[in-house]
Protein backbone atom coordinates (compact mmCIF):
# COMPACT_ATOMS: atom_id res chain seq x y z
CA UNK A 1 0.00 0.00 0.00
CA UNK A 2 2.70 2.60 1.12
CA UNK A 3 4.71 1.84 -1.59
CA UNK A 4 2.22 3.65 -4.33
CA UNK A 5 3.46 6.82 -2.49
CA UNK A 6 7.10 6.00 -1.72
CA UNK A 7 10.13 5.40 -3.67
CA UNK A 8 12.37 5.59 -1.18
CA UNK A 9 12.00 6.57 2.58
CA UNK A 10 13.87 9.47 3.64
CA UNK A 11 13.18 12.21 5.28
CA UNK A 12 12.38 14.52 2.02
CA UNK A 13 9.92 11.68 0.87
CA UNK A 14 8.35 12.32 4.32
CA UNK A 15 8.21 16.01 4.39
CA UNK A 16 6.36 15.56 0.89
CA UNK A 17 3.94 13.31 2.42
CA UNK A 18 2.85 15.51 5.53
CA UNK A 19 2.49 18.11 3.11
CA UNK A 20 0.13 16.00 1.01
CA UNK A 21 -1.54 14.69 3.95
CA UNK A 22 -2.55 18.32 5.31
CA UNK A 23 -3.84 19.75 2.20
CA UNK A 24 -5.96 16.77 1.80
CA UNK A 25 -7.19 17.25 5.08
CA UNK A 26 -8.30 20.71 4.52
CA UNK A 27 -9.93 19.87 1.60
CA UNK A 28 -11.61 16.91 2.70
CA UNK A 29 -12.88 19.45 5.73
CA UNK A 30 -13.87 22.10 2.83
CA UNK A 31 -15.58 19.69 0.87
CA UNK A 32 -17.73 18.65 4.03
CA UNK A 33 -18.94 21.63 4.86
CA UNK A 34 -19.73 22.36 1.32
CA UNK A 35 -21.71 19.23 1.24
CA UNK A 36 -23.37 19.88 4.70
CA UNK A 37 -25.13 23.30 2.78
CA UNK A 38 -26.15 21.93 -0.06
CA UNK A 39 -28.17 19.49 1.76
CA UNK A 40 -29.60 22.24 3.66
CA UNK A 41 -30.51 24.32 0.58
CA UNK A 42 -31.55 20.98 -0.84
CA UNK A 43 -33.94 20.21 1.78
CA UNK A 44 -35.80 24.01 1.52
CA UNK A 45 -35.83 23.72 -2.18
CA UNK A 46 -37.71 20.15 -1.63
CA UNK A 47 -40.18 21.32 0.65
CA UNK A 48 -41.76 23.74 -1.64
CA UNK A 49 -41.17 22.01 -4.46
CA UNK A 50 -44.04 19.54 -3.01
CA UNK A 51 -46.65 22.23 -2.78
CA UNK A 52 -45.84 23.70 -5.79
CA UNK A 53 -46.04 20.66 -8.01
CA UNK A 54 -49.35 19.49 -6.24
CA UNK A 55 -50.71 23.08 -7.02
CA UNK A 56 -49.47 22.75 -10.66
CA UNK A 57 -50.80 19.71 -12.02
CA UNK A 58 -53.38 19.95 -10.15
CA UNK A 59 -54.41 23.54 -12.31
CA UNK A 60 -53.24 21.30 -15.34
CA UNK A 61 -55.20 18.78 -14.79
CA UNK A 62 -58.44 21.52 -15.12
CA UNK A 63 -56.63 22.88 -18.38
CA UNK A 64 -56.86 19.95 -19.87
CA UNK A 65 -59.92 19.17 -19.02
CA UNK A 66 -61.45 22.61 -20.26
CA UNK A 67 -59.69 21.56 -23.59
CA UNK A 68 -61.11 18.47 -23.89
CA UNK A 69 -64.67 20.16 -23.15
CA UNK A 70 -64.10 22.48 -25.56
CA UNK A 71 -62.85 20.05 -28.13
CA UNK A 72 -66.15 18.52 -27.52
CA UNK A 73 -68.51 21.45 -27.92
CA UNK A 74 -66.73 23.13 -30.80
CA UNK A 75 -65.16 20.44 -32.80
CA UNK A 76 -61.61 19.00 -32.95
CA UNK A 77 -60.46 21.09 -36.09
CA UNK A 78 -62.39 24.36 -34.89
CA UNK A 79 -60.28 24.58 -31.68
CA UNK A 80 -56.77 23.63 -33.45
CA UNK A 81 -57.83 26.57 -35.71
CA UNK A 82 -58.80 28.45 -33.05
CA UNK A 83 -55.20 27.79 -30.82
CA UNK A 84 -53.38 28.49 -34.22
CA UNK A 85 -54.73 31.61 -34.28
CA UNK A 86 -53.81 32.70 -31.10
CA UNK A 87 -51.39 35.37 -30.45
CA UNK A 88 -48.60 33.56 -28.94
CA UNK A 89 -46.91 36.12 -26.56
CA UNK A 90 -45.63 34.65 -23.67
CA UNK A 91 -42.29 35.40 -22.48
CA UNK A 92 -40.30 34.39 -19.04
CA UNK A 93 -37.21 36.02 -18.19
CA UNK A 94 -34.83 33.60 -16.80
CA UNK A 95 -31.35 34.59 -14.96
CA UNK A 96 -28.68 32.51 -13.26
CA UNK A 97 -28.26 32.50 -9.08
CA UNK A 98 -25.55 31.34 -7.33
CA UNK A 99 -25.62 29.11 -4.48
CA UNK A 100 -22.33 27.47 -2.94
CA UNK A 101 -20.73 28.35 -6.81
CA UNK A 102 -23.40 26.23 -8.82
CA UNK A 103 -25.85 27.77 -11.49
CA UNK A 104 -29.20 27.85 -10.49
CA UNK A 105 -31.96 29.40 -12.43
CA UNK A 106 -34.58 31.87 -11.38
CA UNK A 107 -37.27 32.27 -13.57
CA UNK A 108 -40.10 35.15 -13.39
CA UNK A 109 -43.12 35.23 -15.85
CA UNK A 110 -45.19 37.81 -16.13
CA UNK A 111 -49.44 37.54 -15.66
CA UNK A 112 -50.25 35.11 -18.33
CA UNK A 113 -54.00 35.54 -17.98
CA UNK A 114 -55.24 37.62 -20.52
CA UNK A 115 -58.58 39.22 -21.56
CA UNK A 116 -60.69 37.08 -24.14
CA UNK A 117 -60.64 40.28 -26.80
CA UNK A 118 -56.67 40.02 -26.82
CA UNK A 119 -56.61 36.46 -27.61
CA UNK A 120 -56.22 36.77 -30.68
CA UNK A 121 -58.96 34.00 -31.92
CA UNK A 122 -62.41 35.31 -33.32
CA UNK A 123 -64.23 35.72 -30.74
CA UNK A 124 -67.65 35.63 -33.33
CA UNK A 125 -67.36 32.13 -34.57
CA UNK A 126 -66.08 30.43 -30.89
CA UNK A 127 -67.38 29.25 -27.93
CA UNK A 128 -66.77 30.53 -24.72
CA UNK A 129 -65.39 26.84 -23.93
CA UNK A 130 -62.44 27.79 -25.64
CA UNK A 131 -62.04 31.24 -23.40
CA UNK A 132 -62.42 28.68 -20.47
CA UNK A 133 -59.65 26.54 -21.57
CA UNK A 134 -57.33 29.19 -22.74
CA UNK A 135 -57.44 30.73 -19.30
CA UNK A 136 -57.56 27.49 -17.75
CA UNK A 137 -54.27 26.72 -19.40
CA UNK A 138 -52.89 30.01 -18.87
CA UNK A 139 -52.75 29.77 -14.97
CA UNK A 140 -51.48 26.36 -15.66
CA UNK A 141 -48.73 28.04 -17.70
CA UNK A 142 -47.90 30.04 -14.86
CA UNK A 143 -47.74 28.15 -11.99
CA UNK A 144 -45.63 25.39 -14.28
CA UNK A 145 -42.97 27.99 -15.02
CA UNK A 146 -42.43 28.57 -11.84
CA UNK A 147 -42.47 24.78 -10.15
CA UNK A 148 -39.87 24.68 -13.51
CA UNK A 149 -37.42 26.97 -11.47
CA UNK A 150 -37.39 24.78 -8.52
CA UNK A 151 -37.64 21.13 -9.83
CA UNK A 152 -34.36 22.32 -11.94
CA UNK A 153 -32.84 23.98 -8.78
CA UNK A 154 -33.38 20.70 -7.09
CA UNK A 155 -31.80 18.50 -9.88
CA UNK A 156 -29.11 20.87 -9.93
CA UNK A 157 -28.54 20.34 -6.26
CA UNK A 158 -28.83 16.97 -5.77
CA UNK A 159 -26.14 16.14 -9.08
CA UNK A 160 -23.91 18.61 -7.18
CA UNK A 161 -24.70 17.01 -3.98
CA UNK A 162 -23.48 13.61 -5.11
CA UNK A 163 -20.70 14.69 -6.71
CA UNK A 164 -19.34 16.30 -3.80
CA UNK A 165 -20.30 13.16 -1.55
CA UNK A 166 -18.11 11.28 -3.89
CA UNK A 167 -15.21 13.54 -3.70
CA UNK A 168 -15.47 13.36 0.12
CA UNK A 169 -15.65 9.77 0.89
CA UNK A 170 -12.85 9.32 -1.75
CA UNK A 171 -10.99 11.61 0.44
CA UNK A 172 -11.96 10.30 3.67
CA UNK A 173 -11.76 6.50 2.82
CA UNK A 174 -9.27 6.26 0.32
CA UNK A 175 -6.56 9.03 -0.31
CA UNK A 176 -6.08 10.41 3.30
CA UNK A 177 -5.79 6.60 4.50
CA UNK A 178 -3.28 5.80 1.65
CA UNK A 179 -1.19 8.85 2.89
CA UNK A 180 -1.29 8.18 6.55
CA UNK A 181 0.37 4.80 5.44
CA UNK A 182 2.74 5.96 3.57
CA UNK A 183 3.85 8.21 6.93
CA UNK A 184 3.71 5.61 8.70
CA UNK A 185 5.71 3.25 6.69
CA UNK A 186 8.72 6.19 6.36
CA UNK A 187 9.16 6.76 9.21
CA UNK A 188 9.50 3.18 10.57
CA UNK A 189 11.93 2.69 7.84
CA UNK A 190 13.73 5.86 8.69
CA UNK A 191 13.94 4.37 12.63
CA UNK A 192 14.95 1.03 11.44
CA UNK A 193 17.79 2.93 9.36
CA UNK A 194 18.76 4.49 12.83
CA UNK A 195 18.86 1.55 14.47
CA UNK A 196 20.92 -0.23 12.22
CA UNK A 197 23.44 2.21 12.18
CA UNK A 198 23.83 2.45 15.93
CA UNK A 199 24.39 -1.72 16.08
CA UNK A 200 26.87 -0.95 13.26
CA UNK A 201 28.67 1.54 15.47
CA UNK A 202 28.62 -0.31 18.43
CA UNK A 203 30.16 -3.38 16.35
CA UNK A 204 33.02 -1.63 14.64
CA UNK A 205 33.99 -0.02 17.76
CA UNK A 206 33.58 -3.29 19.85
CA UNK A 207 35.88 -4.81 16.62
CA UNK A 208 38.33 -1.89 16.91
CA UNK A 209 38.64 -2.30 20.74
CA UNK A 210 39.83 -6.10 20.49
CA UNK A 211 42.79 -5.02 18.42
CA UNK A 212 44.12 -2.99 19.91
CA UNK B 1 -32.60 37.59 -20.92
CA UNK B 2 -36.37 36.95 -22.19
CA UNK B 3 -37.04 33.48 -23.14
CA UNK B 4 -39.92 31.29 -24.82
CA UNK B 5 -41.58 28.51 -24.00
CA UNK B 6 -41.77 25.32 -25.94
CA UNK B 7 -43.85 21.84 -25.85
CA UNK B 8 -43.75 18.71 -26.96
CA UNK B 9 -46.65 16.41 -26.40
CA UNK B 10 -50.02 14.79 -27.68
CA UNK B 11 -52.19 16.85 -29.91
CA UNK B 12 -54.31 17.54 -27.13
CA UNK B 13 -51.60 19.05 -24.94
CA UNK B 14 -50.06 21.10 -27.56
CA UNK B 15 -53.39 22.57 -28.59
CA UNK B 16 -53.90 23.37 -24.88
CA UNK B 17 -50.57 25.03 -24.64
CA UNK B 18 -50.93 27.13 -28.00
CA UNK B 19 -54.41 28.66 -27.12
CA UNK B 20 -52.28 29.87 -23.69
CA UNK B 21 -50.21 31.62 -25.61
CA UNK B 22 -46.92 29.03 -26.00
CA UNK B 23 -45.11 29.73 -29.18
CA UNK B 24 -43.45 26.67 -30.23
CA UNK B 25 -45.31 23.86 -30.32
CA UNK B 26 -44.49 19.79 -31.81
CA UNK B 27 -47.18 17.41 -31.75
CA UNK B 28 -45.29 13.69 -30.68
CA UNK B 29 -45.85 11.33 -34.25
CA UNK B 30 -42.62 9.30 -34.31
CA UNK B 31 -39.88 8.83 -31.81
CA UNK B 32 -37.09 10.22 -34.54
CA UNK B 33 -39.17 13.29 -35.59
CA UNK B 34 -39.74 14.04 -32.01
CA UNK B 35 -35.77 13.64 -31.21
CA UNK B 36 -34.87 15.77 -33.88
CA UNK B 37 -37.42 18.63 -32.61
CA UNK B 38 -36.11 17.98 -29.03
CA UNK B 39 -32.49 18.71 -30.26
CA UNK B 40 -33.84 21.90 -32.58
CA UNK B 41 -35.48 23.48 -29.71
CA UNK B 42 -32.54 22.55 -27.02
CA UNK B 43 -30.55 24.67 -29.70
CA UNK B 44 -32.17 27.22 -30.21
CA UNK B 45 -31.21 30.05 -28.08
CA UNK B 46 -34.51 32.17 -28.26
CA UNK B 47 -36.69 29.08 -26.12
CA UNK B 48 -35.18 28.94 -22.04
CA UNK B 49 -38.31 26.08 -21.09
CA UNK B 50 -39.53 23.08 -22.61
CA UNK B 51 -42.17 21.64 -21.47
CA UNK B 52 -42.84 17.72 -22.79
CA UNK B 53 -45.22 15.33 -21.48
CA UNK B 54 -43.86 11.79 -19.87
CA UNK B 55 -45.59 9.78 -22.06
CA UNK B 56 -43.66 11.31 -24.87
CA UNK B 57 -40.54 10.83 -22.42
CA UNK B 58 -40.51 7.67 -22.43
CA UNK B 59 -41.40 6.50 -25.71
CA UNK B 60 -38.36 8.32 -26.23
CA UNK B 61 -36.32 6.23 -24.30
CA UNK B 62 -32.85 6.58 -23.05
CA UNK B 63 -31.73 8.61 -26.13
CA UNK B 64 -34.33 11.64 -24.75
CA UNK B 65 -31.81 11.50 -21.40
CA UNK B 66 -28.39 11.41 -23.89
CA UNK B 67 -29.41 14.72 -26.00
CA UNK B 68 -30.98 16.50 -22.43
CA UNK B 69 -27.75 15.62 -20.64
CA UNK B 70 -25.46 17.89 -23.72
CA UNK B 71 -27.52 21.02 -22.68
CA UNK B 72 -26.24 23.82 -20.23
CA UNK B 73 -28.19 25.17 -17.60
CA UNK B 74 -30.61 27.02 -20.28
CA UNK B 75 -33.12 25.48 -21.70
CA UNK B 76 -34.45 24.31 -18.58
CA UNK B 77 -36.87 20.98 -19.11
CA UNK B 78 -39.97 20.17 -17.36
CA UNK B 79 -42.04 16.95 -17.89
CA UNK B 80 -45.49 17.65 -17.48
CA UNK B 81 -48.01 14.97 -17.29
CA UNK B 82 -50.70 14.87 -20.20
CA UNK B 83 -54.51 14.81 -20.18
CA UNK B 84 -54.64 11.37 -18.61
CA UNK B 85 -52.69 12.78 -15.82
CA UNK B 86 -50.23 9.97 -16.21
CA UNK B 87 -46.98 10.32 -14.73
CA UNK B 88 -44.47 7.50 -13.72
CA UNK B 89 -44.57 6.18 -10.22
CA UNK B 90 -40.59 5.83 -10.01
CA UNK B 91 -39.84 9.75 -9.66
CA UNK B 92 -36.16 11.09 -11.16
CA UNK B 93 -36.04 13.82 -8.59
CA UNK B 94 -36.93 11.90 -5.41
CA UNK B 95 -34.66 9.03 -6.77
CA UNK B 96 -31.87 11.04 -6.99
CA UNK B 97 -32.28 12.69 -3.82
CA UNK B 98 -32.70 9.34 -1.93
CA UNK B 99 -29.30 8.45 -3.81
CA UNK B 100 -27.24 11.45 -2.87
CA UNK B 101 -28.80 11.83 1.00
CA UNK B 102 -30.82 8.96 2.43
CA UNK B 103 -27.80 6.44 2.33
CA UNK B 104 -24.95 6.55 3.33
CA UNK B 105 -22.41 3.80 2.14
CA UNK B 106 -19.05 4.17 3.59
CA UNK B 107 -16.51 2.81 0.58
CA UNK B 108 -14.07 1.53 3.14
CA UNK B 109 -10.86 0.09 1.56
CA UNK B 110 -9.16 -2.39 3.64
CA UNK B 111 -5.70 -4.11 3.00
CA UNK B 112 -4.87 -3.85 -0.94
Amino acid sequence: MAAAFTSSPNRMELMKVRKRLALAEKGHDLLKDKMDALVMELFNTLKTIQKSRATAIEQLRKGYEAVSACMAVMGTFETMQAAEETKKEIQIEISERNIMGIEVPTVEIEETERNALTRGYSLHTTSSHLDTAAREMERAVKLLVELAELEVTALTLARELERTKRRVNALEYILIPRLQGAMNFIMMRLDEMERENFTRLKRIKAILEERE
Amino acid sequence: MSYKIAVIGDPETVIGFSLAGVSHTHVYRDKNKALGQLEEFLNNREIGLILITHRVVESLGPEFHQVVRKKGLIPLVLKIPDKTGYSPEKDELSDLVRRSVGIEIPVKTEGE
